[in-house]
């Protein structure tokens, strides 16, 4: 019968301490729900802040990219000539490809001038856009899809965008999410309906070259065997994966090391505050814990009971900065777009429960050590 | 249901509660030693209350401690209710405790954050877990000891002398065949210290449970069967 329910008793005992402790037990809570949410916060503005800035990369359909190598990685500054791009074409495994030209306009949307990013891709399937959630992919000259956050400033589904000066006409027919480029609003459409766009705005424009040509492998070869391949042969191209272009464009790197470094510190501050809040404790409660040790209680009943608190609060605190954090991951701030990331909140409450429960080893410890000798003399522990 | 009957061999109520022979304790403090105990022989009736009497650092907490299986022998064996716990180890003898003996402590003797009858009730729950038994046992206890309406009262909320009567039913809550009581007077005033003697006498005797109340005040013998005089360390029954 005893050791059936064995941690009854240990949750009895730490039940009672965190009821007659309700304000000291309840700031913890509000403290580590308050460090989750701005953990879960900062991870989606990055997400969000990212996207914004290379989602037209991330969500396009060609696997590779080829930059010319004084373009930095950045489709505002590579210029592909058609001498550079014959030598890419003709490199062997290359399967298909296509030229994407990218340009920043001045356009007239919903009444308003406002800027916007133009990708014009020459074959679908090598950088048409991979997240439409509305209408239909640009096939004809003068049609575009436009980034989806981007509708209610005039980017609408069937909304006419008109391209400053020369007054191009662009009609929105389908729209796509996380396209976004240079947190701009950012349209897709063929290569024509770009080279008209630039033309337009540029009459002195004699053709409009490509930023980057996209290639696909042909059947056996990998994208990563494309990639060294392209840049053995052809001097002057920068080949990269997809993931490698999103990570190497210019800002997004360090975009991501500055997150880091706030993760790391909320990381740490997490299990510091848990441990030592713990530890403080324990060591307050350590002349009852040791009477309750000299009547006889195992030390496993106390350290299961400590244990029970961890967790309690941990589960509850990292509860709370997820309800913080649910309502405010589905609005806009700025022109960044936020989302519920299920996979930060998954990964943060684990890895936050976990250090939070390892922090409390410290306190453990001292629980262990208690020589329950001591309630005769009433000196407790922390010795 | 049988508590802690069966390892002690009930069938011999009139087996002694406590027998010590050639008990020593020495403690070691640095390159000093301290023999705090020295060849401590005595031995406790099933049913017995004595006092154990002797000026302060005379050694009744060290022979209370020993008695109790909160403490080791330096030599000399120790037998409770015929259960010889000399060589227990540090596991054995924290169950020991918890089944076979009461404590009522010097100083600290209740957890703040319990309430009384949650006080009585916790070790049962941190231990054996013996349910509702040790619910009506622990309210048994409080409506004898005059503590039923106090009973949610969280141990700040009680005087001096309630809290003490807590401690004394808490040392009750398993059954013991051995209570220790470590100058269970000496915060209390005369009148109240009185009371709380009477109050044990009565339930241990009403029990026929045996107690070593340790004291140096004289007047407590006048409630105990038999006097234990402790002096430096040395025994005179
Ligand atoms: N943990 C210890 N370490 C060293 N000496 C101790 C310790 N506990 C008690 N003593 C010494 O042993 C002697 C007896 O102590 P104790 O049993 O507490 O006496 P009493 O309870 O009669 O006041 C005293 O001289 C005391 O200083
Ligand atoms: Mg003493």
């Amino acid at each position: 019968m005893s050791d059936r329910y064995p941690s009854y008793g240990a949750v009895f005992l730490a039940l009672k301490e965190m009821r007659r402790a309700l304000v000291r037990f309840g700031l913890l809570m509000a403290s580590i729900g308050l460090l989750v949410f701005l953990i879960l916060f900062q991870q989606t503005l990055q997400t969000g802040l990212i996207t914004s800035f290379v989602g037209a990369i991330r969500h396009q359909s060609a696997p590779v990219l080829v930059y010319s190598v004084d373009g930095r990685r950045n489709l505002q500054g590579s210029i592909i000539t058609s001498d550079l791009q014959k030598k890419i074409v003709a490199v062997p495994g290359v399967g298909s490809a296509g030229e994407i030209g990218q340009g920043s306009f001045s356009v007239t949307a919903g009444s308003k001038l406002t800027s916007a990013a133009i990708i014009g891709y020459q074959t679908e399937g090598l950088g048409s856009p991979t997240t439409l959630v509305s209408g239909r992919l640009a096939h004809a000259d003068g049609e575009v899809v436009a980034l989806a956050s981007s509708a209610g400033d005039g980017f609408g589904l069937g909304d006419t965008v008109v391209v400053q000066p020369g007054g191009l006409k662009l009609r929105v027919v389908g729209q796509a999410t996380e396209i976004g480029y240079q947190a701009s609003p950012t349209l897709f459409s063929t290569y024509p309906t770009f080279e008209q766009a630039v033309l337009a705005a540029n009459p002195d424009a004699r053709a409009a070259l490509p930023a980057v040509i996209a290639v696909a492998p042909a059947p056996g070869t990998t994208d990563a065997e494309l990639v060294a391949r392209i840049n053995d042969a052809v001097p002057g191209a920068d080949a990269v994966t997809r993931a490698d272009a999103v990570a190497s464009t210019p800002g997004v790197a360090q975009v991501q090391q500055s997150f880091q470094v706030i993760f790391l510190l909320f990381g740490l501050v997490v299990p510091l505050v848990t441990g030592l809040f713990f530890l403080i404790v324990t060591l307050q409660k350590a002349s009852s814990l040791t009477l309750l040790r000299a009547l006889g209680a195992p030390s496993s009943a106390l350290v299961r009971s400590l244990l029970f608190q961890v967790s309690l609060v941990l589960v509850i605190g990292i509860g709370i900065g997820i309800a913080l954090y649910t309502p405010l991951s589905s609005q806009t701030l700025g022109s960044i777009p936020l989302s519920f990331q299920t996979g930060a909140v998954v990964l943060w409450s684990v890895v936050l429960f976990v250090l939070g429960l390892l922090s409390a080893l410290v306190a453990v410890r001292r629980v262990l050590r208690i020589d329950p000798i001591e309630a005769t003399t009433g000196a407790g522990l922390g010795r | 249901m049988t508590t802690v009957g069966q390892e002690q061999e009930q069938e011999q109520p009139t087996r002694p509660a406590l027998e010590m022979v050639g008990v020593r304790k020495v403690y070691k403090m640095g390159d000093e030693e301290v023999v705090a105990l020295d060849h401590a022989t005595l031995m406790i009736g099933a049913d017995e209350v004595v006092a154990l009497l002797g000026p302060s650092g005379s050694g009744k907490t060290t022979l209370c401690s020993i008695a109790g299986g909160l403490l080791a022998p330096t030599a000399g064996s120790v037998v409770v209710g015929g259960q010889d716990i000399t060589g227990y180890n540090a596991k054995r003898l924290a169950k020991f405790r918890q089944e076979t003996v009461g404590f009522v402590f010097q100083s600290v003797n209740l957890v703040p954050f319990l309430t009384a009858r949650e006080n009585l009730l916790v070790v049962d729950q941190l231990g054996r877990r013996t349910g509702k038994a040790a619910r009506d046992r622990a309210d048994q206890l409080l409506e004898e000891l005059g503590l039923a309406d106090r009973r949610d009262n969280l141990p700040s909320q009680l005087s001096g002398g309630q809290r003490q009567r807590v401690a004394i039913g808490r040392s009750l809550m398993n059954e013991p065949l051995l209570v220790l009581f470590d100058e269970p007077t000496s915060a209390l005033d005369t009148e109240l210290g009185e009371q709380v003697m009477e109050l044990i006498r009565t339930e241990m005797k009403s029990r026929g449970t045996a107690a070593v109340v340790v004291t140096h005040d004289e007047r407590i013998v006048h409630y105990t069967d038999r006097t234990m005089h402790i002096v430096d360390g040395v025994l005179h029954a």
